[in-house]
């Protein structure tokens, strides 16, 4: 997975800001995504490019159970959202649906990523690299379940 | 071996368990119509039918409206949204409580009026305040539509075992009705941070919690969510078997059930939490949402902080302060009761019951609503605003110049037409202060019902410890 960065340098980024409220009642995933990110970032948007990652602080995703939340960002072409740690129930949605990887970074590594850094993800190996500062971070493994989870593509294809 | 409550209702209902995951039966699944199209959708696309229809329970809720019933919804996204639900209801054969039911309401007030919600029980619904439940000692989480489904097709759930956190709370409180439920939630997660929960499922215990009422319970076990937390939990005791006895679904051979719930219910001594946290209650302050998430709480005797000070060296914490309060265009350093209010909303899954209604009714009683301010009450369900009205408590609210209205979630999140103005300031019994969530630009302090009312009186924040509650 390669694509560019759009970095939040904040905490705490809840699914009221990610997909707010009035847009529950939208049915439609490509219209959903044309509302992501709006409460805290009016532009996404217009800015968010097919492959893209979402950047971010601890607590990524707390709030509501909503799974419009991933899956607006999810069709508004982000791939994966690399944060320092999740809610649960936005990591479980994100997973359960494959709508996007939830990816634990540590600290150096958030703090040396930049908006608009080119990444290379590669979960296999559990190496970011970063192309645009030619540098190389590890994310935090899958555990084992989640893992295999992702490789089925979501819990209605995953066979125990 | 010694267990936890949890541990005893998670292993009651592994069905299959293999290298730490489980497959968990659902006791209860309550559905709602903003988080449960889509659900239906897949099992129309893949053929699959409602495993157990009569364990699953809906009702309408987030987006409708609480003016009059008898209209028609104007909004159309929320007409379908409610159409939807009642057409997947009738298809596959699930009780529904309509938006003319008597039972109709928030869907964590109508589990437990109705006796849906039992001690030992695992309930999920598509909804993170699920949590609520826990009250009765039920193990309740909130789950994503995709997890909808999978329980609609199977009554399964997959998971991997929480972790377990005690939260003790000792002590009395010097003033119940001034210091309430929700400011001992509020000051539990101001203490540990919205993400001091994440991963554990919390069992609230010690005195304080013990001396609570069940609805006082619901209050503390509803924003467990906001800790980050799985789910929270109470023991049961005398108090919980009481008050779901004689319910609506409640078990016909109660008695039983009681016995078995005395006897297994319970934390074994001995048993050990994987984290442990203890407050005393004896010095909590009223307490009010200055930032814009529900740790970012202070005393009402205190000031709006300053980031720095906040952040104590965090510069993420610093930062995160910053944004907060230009937000909630405040100024570091003023006091909380100087705060003007513009609007104030009684209601929510968090402070919607009949016990919630009757305290914020003794500020009121007799008073006028600030000419600067725009105050709602909000019954949490059809039955609360009934028994409310039995004992004249939506004329004392009326006649105060609130505005009394239909049961639903109503303004906690800005999915039906109760929204805030941009710029305008609430005081509300809800449970997330985000940004926009009670709509785009609206300031949100969290603050309990006794508080919101006395606020809706003067149009600022006022210390109810100094009113006479009792």
């Amino acid at each position: 997975m390669k694509g560019s960065v759009i970095k939040y340098e904040r905490d705490n980024i809840d699914t009221d800001v990610i997909l707010p409220g009035p847009y529950l009642k939208i049915h439609d995933y490509a219209e959903l995504a044309t509302h992501a990110m709006e409460g805290l970032d009016k532009d996404f948007h217009k800015r968010v490019k097919p492959g893209d990652f979402i950047v971010a602080g601890r607590n990524f995703g707390c709030g509501s159970s909503r799974e419009h939340a991933p899956i607006a960002l999810s069709y508004s072409g982000i791939k994966a959202v690399l944060a320092l740690s999740f809610a649960r129930i936005f990591y479980r949605n994100a997973v359960d649906g494959a709508f996007l990887l939830p990816i634990e970074i540590d600290e150096g590594a958030y703090k040396d990523i930049s908006d608009t850094d080119l990444l290379e993800v590669d979960i296999s190996t559990n190496e970011i690299k970063n192309l645009t500062k030619n540098k190389i971070y590890k994310m935090k493994p899958f555990p084992e379940l989640i893992g295999k989870i992702i490789e089925a593509g979501g819990l209605f294809n995953y066979k125990p | 071996m010694s267990k936890t409550l949890f541990e005893k209702i998670w292993d009651s209902h592994i069905v299959v368990e293999e290298n730490g995951r489980s497959l968990l039966y659902v006791d209860r699944h309550l559905v709602h119509e903003v988080t449960s199209p889509q659900a239906f959708d897949g099992l129309r696309l893949n053929g699959r039918t409602v495993r157990r229809t009569d364990l699953t329970f809906a009702t309408m809720d987030h987006n409708v409206p609480t003016s009059d019933r008898s209209l028609p919804i104007i909004d159309q996204t929320s007409s379908t949204q409610i159409k939807a639900l009642e057409r997947n209801c009738k298809e596959f054969g699930i009780t529904l409580f309509d938006i003319h039911s008597p039972n109709q309401g928030i869907v964590h007030v109508i589990g437990p009026e109705l006796g849906i919600t039992l001690p030992g029980t695992t309930i999920v619904c598509g909804d993170s305040h699920t949590s609520t439940h826990g009250a009765f000692g039920a193990l309740a989480f909130g789950i994503g539509t995709s997890d909808v489904e999978h329980v609609l097709a199977t009554q399964c759930i997959m998971m991997e075992k929480p972790k377990t956190f005690e939260i003790n709370i000792n002590g009395k409180r010097k003033n119940p009705h001034a210091v309430t439920a929700k400011d001992i939630i509020l000051s539990i997660i101001r203490k540990i941070g919205t993400s001091g929960g994440t991963g554990t499922v919390i069992e609230y215990r010690g005195e304080t919690i013990s001396e609570l009422t069940m609805e006082q319970r619901m209050t503390i076990c509803n924003m467990s969510i906001e800790a980050g937390a799985r789910a929270g939990l109470i023991a049961p005791d005398e108090k919980t078997y009481q008050y779901l006895r004689g319910r609506k679904y409640a078990p016909k051979n109660y008695d039983e059930y009681v016995s078995l719930w005395r006897e297994t219910l319970k934390t074994d001594s001995g048993a050990r939490f994987d984290k442990s946290f203890t407050l005393s209650a004896e010095n909590i302050a009223p307490q009010v949402s200055w930032g814009t998430n529900p740790a970012m709480t202070t005393d009402v005797t205190g000031v709006v902080p300053f980031p720095d000070e906040y952040g104590k060296g965090n510069s993420e914490e610093e930062k995160g302060a910053e944004k907060a309060l230009q937000y909630m265009n405040l100024k570091a350093g003023m006091a909380i009761t100087d705060i003007a209010i513009d609007r104030v909303f009684i209601g929510s899954c968090t402070n919607s019951r009949l016990e919630d209604l009757m305290e914020a009714a003794k500020v009121v009683k007799g008073k006028k609503v600030s000419s600067r301010v725009r105050a709602m009450v909000v019954p949490g369900s059809q039955l609360v605003k009934k028994n409310a009205e039995e004992i004249g408590l939506d004329k004392i609210f009326k006649d105060a110049g609130f505005e009394w209205r239909e049961s639903g979630c109503s303004m906690c999140l800005g999915m039906n037409p109760d929204i805030l103005a941009s710029g305008e300031r609430c005081a509300s019994t809800s449970n997330r202060n985000f940004e926009g969530r009670q709509g785009t630009g609206g300031r949100t302090h969290l603050v309990s019902p006794v508080m919101a009312a006395a606020a809706a009186i003067h149009g600022h924040f006022v210390d109810v410890r100094e009113l006479d509650l009792n």
